[in-house]
């Protein structure tokens, strides 16, 4: 598997560095920095010049606030924006760039339902739907939108990485605020989905991918209940669990989590035999991730 | 926009249902929507998902003599999210029955074309859901709208602050969007239907999961944004065979309604869709905004062909919320 999803990658890179969601559509910036850090993982020579395009694709791309944009269709500020972190972290001597991009996400945070609409919930009594903490903040998918778990996690992965190269007190607050959001959002027997465990009382489920990518964010609190929880749960949806993405993500997780993951790896294999994962970008980076020394880039 | 601004966008997206008996201005250009007088509905009885469907469909899809020629049909189902033990999706052999009609009815090609709400794995729903087999089966494209590369598109009505939309280019290569959703209520919107589907067209790589921006503006103002400026002809089939009710669209119960309802006018399909399930399609707020421009909801606007909708009307729970949606008009 590791040679065909290899050969994908350096096949499927645009002649402008970066890569699309699929091969032949636009560079972005997810596909671009999971797939630079999926040569990475393999850390072979003849890899360096599709990395090294790869690097110049996402720092040509690097807005002046510090953030990247989704793709050079959508230039404005994006949460694949911690992926570029990452992957920029992982590949090299890019402190300017990481630092800029480190601010712009300390300043970001999702937004708060307004006055107005809680207003309008109990004139109408109307059943309130959700059971979160609408004050606890995370990072949202879009600017001034709400905020949920997978952007929330990959920016707090981003900022653990980076740490040493911000500045403390900002940095720990706005990480614990992150943490926080993430535990009030976990569904009732653990693990987490796009970031609601349940609606009108109706309990929601978790997912697979989401709670690894969680439970990743949160690994420095490897002790706490919620992750314990979580770590058992996502133990138990990996039975069921046969889709490159989640493998993948699981695999990465319990890797970090010091935990076996060599029956995955065979999984991961044998299921990219039989669908090719759909000939997508960010899966197969992720699973050459899975399935290499990616997990190190993910541990915080 | 800044952040003042932004509230106050909001703030007006979140008043504007509550708005609905004081609101005079008119939110979309005229010159852009021309209502015909009257629309068709066909409802056709299907009692399951067994083979006789390809037939069912291919005789509802006939009935409104579409062009298909040489066209590239792009199939949109329900794939929001899947539950093993729940009725959340389009059923895989609605979707099967209908590539196999399009096909036979003379289109070049037919696609599947999805941007789930709430999951980003789309190996995981397309094999959970039974479409994969369908996909591998008939060797046809399935396209993840979330990810699809994406043009900027002028809205060509303003009920959210967004004025423009970045839809897929998908959307723009092919030549008719078919809506095919499943016959469901919705605890945020009363009802989901083929109007409301289109919020899958709607992609989460730019707008976030689940469909967050959106949500944001205004559920009732973005599905009369997206509906009114997508930029292909549409067509409907609902997947009406087994429905549900309650707190859907996820949650809910599974309830049988033994029916697909056919449409080229989505706002007439939805309104006769609403109707099946025993809910006033006017007091359903954005299809009742809708059928002031872009289609028709009264039933004496409507001809009704296949079945007569009362021996199939089935009645649907709602949340509480809901409850003043169960006061039928007509």
């Amino acid at each position: 598997m590791i040679d065909e999803a290899t050969k994908f990658l350096l096949t499927s890179q645009n002649a402008d560095g970066g890569w699309g969601a699929l091969a032949g559509k636009r560079s972005n910036t997810e596909a671009t920095a999971l797939a630079l850090l999926a040569l990475l993982a393999i850390s072979k020579n003849a890899l360096e010049p599709a990395m090294r395009k790869a690097q110049t694709w996402l720092l040509k791309r690097h807005n002046p606030d510090g953030s990247w944009p989704l793709n050079d269709t959508l230039t404005t500020s994006s949460w694949s924006t911690a992926l570029a972190i990452i992957a920029l972290n992982a590949s090299g001597d890019f402190k300017e760039p990481i630092v800029k991009a480190g601010n712009w996400a300390l300043e970001q945070e999702g937004s708060k339902p307004g006055i107005l609409t809680n207003l309008i919930l109990a004139l109408t009594f109307q059943k309130k739907a959700v059971q979160l903490n609408e004050d606890l903040v995370g990072w949202s998918w879009t600017p001034n939108s709400f905020s949920w778990v997978e952007p929330t996690s990959y920016f707090l992965l981003a900022l653990k990485k980076i740490r040493r190269h911000l500045a403390a007190k900002s940095i720990a607050e706005r990480i614990q605020q992150g943490e926080m959001m993430i535990y009030d959002r976990m569904c009732d027997n653990g693990g987490w989905n796009y970031g609601n465990s349940s609606v009108y009382g109706d309990r929601l489920w978790p997912y697979p991918d989401i709670t690894a990518i969680a439970l990743l964010a949160l690994q420095d609190h490897q002790e706490r209940r919620e992750n314990q929880m979580s770590l058992r749960a996502l133990g138990d949806m990996a039975k069921y669990t046969d889709s490159g993405l989640a493998l993948s993500w699981i695999t990465i997780c319990l890797s970090v989590y010091d935990q076996d993951s060599a029956q995955l790896r065979q999984r991961l294999g044998e299921r990219f035999a039989k669908t090719k994962f759909l000939g997508e970008t960010k899966v197969i980076a992720l699973a050459l991730l899975a399935m290499n020394d990616g997990p190190r880039f993910f541990r915080v | 926009m800044n952040r003042r601004e932004f509230i106050k966008a909001s703030a007006g997206a979140s008043l504007y249902p509550f708005l609905n008996g004081c609101e005079q201005q008119v939110r979309w250009e005229k010159d852009a929507f021309i209502k015909t007088k009257r629309s068709r509905v066909a409802i056709l009885a299907a009692e399951q998902y067994g083979n006789s469907l390809r037939d069912t469909i291919r005789r509802g899809v006939e009935m409104f003599r579409l062009e298909l020629s040489g066209k590239r049909v792009l199939l949109k189902p329900n794939l929001v999210e899947f539950d093993p033990k729940g009725v959340i999706n389009t059923h895989p052999a609605v979707i099967e029955a209908a590539v196999d009609a399009f096909k036979t009815l003379g289109a070049r090609e037919v696609i599947v074309a999805e941007g789930p709400g709430h999951r980003r794995d789309n190996e995981y729903l397309i094999s959970a859901s039974g479409l994969y087999d369908v996909i591998k089966e008939h060797r046809i494209r399935y396209v993840d709208l979330n990810t699809d590369d994406v043009r900027l598109t002028r809205l060509k009505s303003s009920f959210t602050h967004f004025q423009q939309l970045y839809l897929p280019e998908t959307l723009y290569n092919a030549d008719l969007l078919v809506s095919m959703p499943k016959l469901k209520t919705h605890h945020w919107a009363g009802v989901t239907l083929s109007l409301k589907n289109m919020f899958g067209v709607v992609p989460g790589s730019v707008y976030g999961w689940p469909k967050n921006a959106l949500h944001w503006a205004g559920i009732v103002g973005s599905i009369l944004d997206i509906n009114s400026s997508l930029p292909l002809p549409r067509f409907a089939i609902v997947d009406g065979i087994v429905g549900m009710e309650g707190n859907g669209p996820l949650q809910g119960q599974e309830k049988k309604g033994g029916v697909l309802v056919f449409g080229g006018d989505l706002v007439a399909v939805d309104a006769t869709a609403a109707r099946l399930m025993k809910i006033e399609p006017s007091k359903v707020k954005y299809i009742e905004k809708a059928g002031e421009f872009l289609g028709n909801i009264r039933r004496e606007q409507i001809d009704q062909i296949g079945e007569n909708l009362e021996p199939y009307q089935q009645d649907f729970r709602v949340i509480d919320n809901f409850a003043y949606l169960k006061k039928l008009v007509g």
